[in-house]
């Protein structure tokens, strides 16, 4: 891969250049991708989790009526389930590097991340048909 | 003088900095962070499902408990937010002196307090 397009190395966001740079010492699996979309999840968590928690504040000891109204809303619809995706996306690459550090056998390791993995699949999945409903049944 | 091992270090031997205090904080309050996901989760379910479920959530989250894991978890969030934001400052190459990264810290640890009040503030007059 001869990306030589970028003449400054002097960040680390710029991907050719952490290739470069780690390519006879670094990781050989997946942890560039990794690295990137906790980044990436981190960005877009910046908005979305201001407004979710904004409306939160509103919403958390509201009534029933009151807070199926706003999810059954296009934009709180929209954003949440950005939200819930965005930061169980952002949690799987945050527990593994927990799991990482503190658990040492590999079969517990794999273990430990099938755990979290299922369930961060499980929390989206529920939340997005929850959403899916008040949006659609309204 | 005999010589203390790894855990009896911490209180008398070893002198903590905000920076190393910080990096644990941003660790601890992640793992927080996923677990009241279990909560935000049920909460949509429980709108969506409505009734008995919607009451009973809504009568946990308005118990002495709920309402002190809602605060925790409102310091938790605004506390990762501001430092997630320091850590992204240095993803880009910014900010790595010394100096630097003990201003920042402490501008994490203000903002943290400033938008846990605003926030609960504007629950409590709202």
């Amino acid at each position: 891969m001869a990306n030589t397009r970028s003449l400054s190395n002097a960040t680390a966001l710029r991907d050719e250049n952490v290739l470069r740079r780690v390519r006879h010492l670094g990781s050989a699996r997946d942890g560039l991708q990794e690295w990137r979309l906790q980044r990436r999840t981190a960005l877009a968590l910046i908005p979305l989790g201001l407004y979710f928690v904004a409306s939160m504040l509103r919403l958390a000891t509201s009534d029933q009526a009151t807070a199926a109204e706003w999810l059954a809303s296009p934009v709180p619809a929209l954003l949440t389930i950005l939200f819930v995706l965005a930061l169980l996306a952002h949690a799987v690459v945050g527990m593994r590097s927990v799991l990482v550090d503190y658990v040492h056998t590999r079969a517990r390791l794999v273990a430990a991340e099938l755990l979290v993995r299922g369930a961060a699949i499980l929390l989206a999945c529920a939340s997005v048909l929850a959403v899916l409903k008040l949006f659609l049944g309204r | 003088m005999e010589r203390p091992l790894s855990p009896f270090m911490f209180p008398t031997w070893y002198r903590f900095q905000i920076t190393s205090v910080l990096s644990i904080l941003h660790r601890l309050t992640g793992i927080a962070l996923v677990v009241g996901s279990i909560l935000l989760a049920w909460w949509l379910i429980a709108v969506a499902a409505g009734g008995e479920v919607f009451e009973a959530t809504h009568a946990f989250i308005a118990s002495p408990i709920g309402v002190v894991l809602l605060f925790g978890w409102s310091l938790a969030f605004f506390y990762h937010l501001c430092s997630g934001i320091r850590h992204l400052v240095w993803d880009a190459g910014y900010g790595f002196e010394i100096r630097d990264a003990y201003r920042s810290g402490y501008a994490v640890l203000a903002a943290t307090v400033v938008l846990t009040v605003l926030a609960w503030l504007y629950v409590l007059l709202a």
